[in-house]
């Protein structure tokens, strides 16, 4: 068993606007986060000497710069796609418990929308290579998220007989606690019939399956557990962390679509924790897709392996729902943040400021973050309550 | 004839002798030279063994569906939908799986582990790219 051997808090949060906010670079919205953050720790910029740094698109080093830092400990890009926001919480921690910096800003922005093009067309701006062995499936279409997560989906449909429907029920729970959510880009409910006449994205994925796209940037601030006490915010400690990068081979036996990361980060996060999945209040899983969230919620043992389907069409992840899940509406309904947007929403939950959608009891609360297709993951497990 | 062509696609170096194979109508795989394991034609490393030593070898073309999408597109600037697209997982009959268009199937009528060969299409400018067909077409 892994012992955790450190302790590290959250004590920042910075959120931009979020979705179709335009006249901002990249750089502006990861400043204004960062800045944000900054204020809600009860810091200044002065106070930061670390700063990691995650973005699809054009962000770098410069950010320090931008910043007007100049007591820099701690410097990085950091990428491992949607497993980044998990993993830059776990380094700064690691950093600070060390005593490399005392309080380290981990910021993820990205603005890919331009007014009057659409979403989709935004975000999949980039050509396909169509040079070489990986033009062989992009020659046909085969290239960006959509299509190779729908041969995911549709692997998860062939061996577990999970459906369409199932898929469904996680895009109408997380819009419910969208509602609640005056940050969400999609506020207004939907049904399983707005979910199962919605367009073909890449059949087996259909529009109300996949994440929005979104302009913005969110920041927050890790510091040492006791640090984090004089500050101004109530601290959300990390009582276990993981992650898992498996590596999959597309050969004879391969478990793609079937399986997840979550697996094995989700056991190392629970055992450095000494928790179990029940005792878990609250649920935040990167879900670029809903099946996404089936696939996660099943390797993390919330229901047996291949049973996340029927556990979803159960009610289980919506509000009254015996695992609250996604409940600032997730990167299907919200914003779509990478891994910033699960622990964002966990973070406001865990300090029990998440309004409306408040869950009553919220003293444990996983965050996951997924990346490439499935290939690389990484998990927090974060709470008000200090770990012994 | 399909309204749906394949996007031309240009060789590499690293490819190069794939598709010199292709273009005569045959599908390349790696065999490790220390182990024999085999695998896809643009692994680096054997799979198995780690080794990067391979020769290269004729494969038998044929294999099963793991997994498939069905891509719909919308009407282009002539009003016409162009066909729906099957891309497949195919699973060959030496273990690597490879991903392409499946091709000569009506889109209800793909299955898991429906048996599949593989076929080639060279469209304008591009290389001959391998696509699959249900084993039983003509």
């Amino acid at each position: 068993m892994v012992k955790r051997q450190t302790n590290f808090a959250i004590a920042g949060l910075g959120i931009t606007p979020m979705g179709r906010v335009y006249g901002k670079t990249t750089a502006g919205f990861a400043r204004e986060a960062v800045q944000l953050a900054v204020a809600d720790a009860g810091l200044t910029m002065a106070d930061i000497d670390g700063l990691l740094i995650n973005s699809p698109g054009d962000l770098n080093l410069q950010l320090q710069r931008g910043l007007g830092l100049r007591n820099t400990k701690l410097l990085a890009e950091y990428q491992s796609f949607g497993s980044s926001a998990g993993g830059m919480i776990q380094y700064a921690g690691l950093a600070v418990s060390a005593g490399m910096a005392d309080a380290v800003a981990c910021v993820f922005a990205d603005a890919p929308l331009r007014e009057g093009v659409s979403a989709g067309v935004a975000y999949g701006a980039r050509r396909p290579n169509l040079k070489g062995f990986s033009a062989i499936g992009a020659a046909a279409g085969y290239a960006g998220a959509n299509p190779r997560y729908a041969m995911a989906a549709r692997r998860h449909m062939l061996t577990y007989g999970t459906t369409s429907e199932q898929f469904g029920a996680v895009a109408v729970q997380q819009r419910q606690w969208a509602t609640m959510n005056p940050m969400a880009q999609f506020r207004d409910p939907i049904t399983l019939e707005d979910h199962q006449s919605s367009r073909w994205i890449a059949d087996p994925l259909r529009l109300l399956d996949c994440c929005l796209v979104s302009n913005g940037g969110i920041a927050v601030i890790v510091t040492s557990a006791e640090r984090a006490k004089s500050l101004r915010q109530p601290p959300v400690y990390a009582l276990g962390w993981g992650q898992a990068h498996p590596g999959l081979v597309q050969e004879r036996g391969c478990r793609f679509g079937e399986v997840s990361g979550a697996i094995e980060s989700g056991k190392r996060a629970f055992a450095m924790a000494g928790l179990k999945p029940a005792d878990v209040d609250v649920c935040q899983i990167y879900d670029c897709y809903t099946y996404t969230v089936i696939v996660s919620l099943e390797d993390y043992g919330f229901c047996g392996k291949g049973e996340g389907g029927a556990f979803v069409e159960s009610g289980a992840l919506g509000p009254g729902g015996s695992l609250p899940t996604n409940t600032g509406g997730g990167e299907l309904s919200a914003y779509y943040m990478w891994g910033m947007t699960p622990i964002s929403e966990a973070i406001l939950q865990a300090r029990g400021t998440a309004g409306e959608r408040q869950v009553a009891k919220h003293d444990v609360v996983l965050a996951s973050g997924n990346g490439g297709i499935l290939d690389y993951h990484a998990t927090l497990l974060l709470s008000p309550n200090e770990p012994t | 004839m399909t309204t749906n062509p394949l996007a031309p696609v240009l060789r590499d170096d690293a490819s190069a002798a794939f598709f010199d194979a292709t273009a005569e109508g045959r599908l390349l795989l790696r065999r490790c030279t220390a182990c024999q394991h085999i695998r896809g034609p643009e692994v680096p490393m054997c799979t198995e063994c780690l080794a990067e030593d391979f020769e290269w070898l004729d494969a038998a073309g044929t294999g099963h569906v793991e997994s498939w999408i069905v891509m719909h597109s919308r009407a282009g600037t002539d009003g016409i939908v162009p066909d729906p697209r099957v891309i497949a997982t195919v699973e060959l009959a030496e273990g690597p799986w490879m991903v392409g268009a499946l091709r000569g199937v009506d889109i209800h009528a793909v299955a898991g582990a429906m048996p599949v060969r593989v076929a080639f299409e060279r469209p304008e400018g591009s290389e001959a790219i391998p696509v699959f067909r249900p084993a039983d077409a003509p």
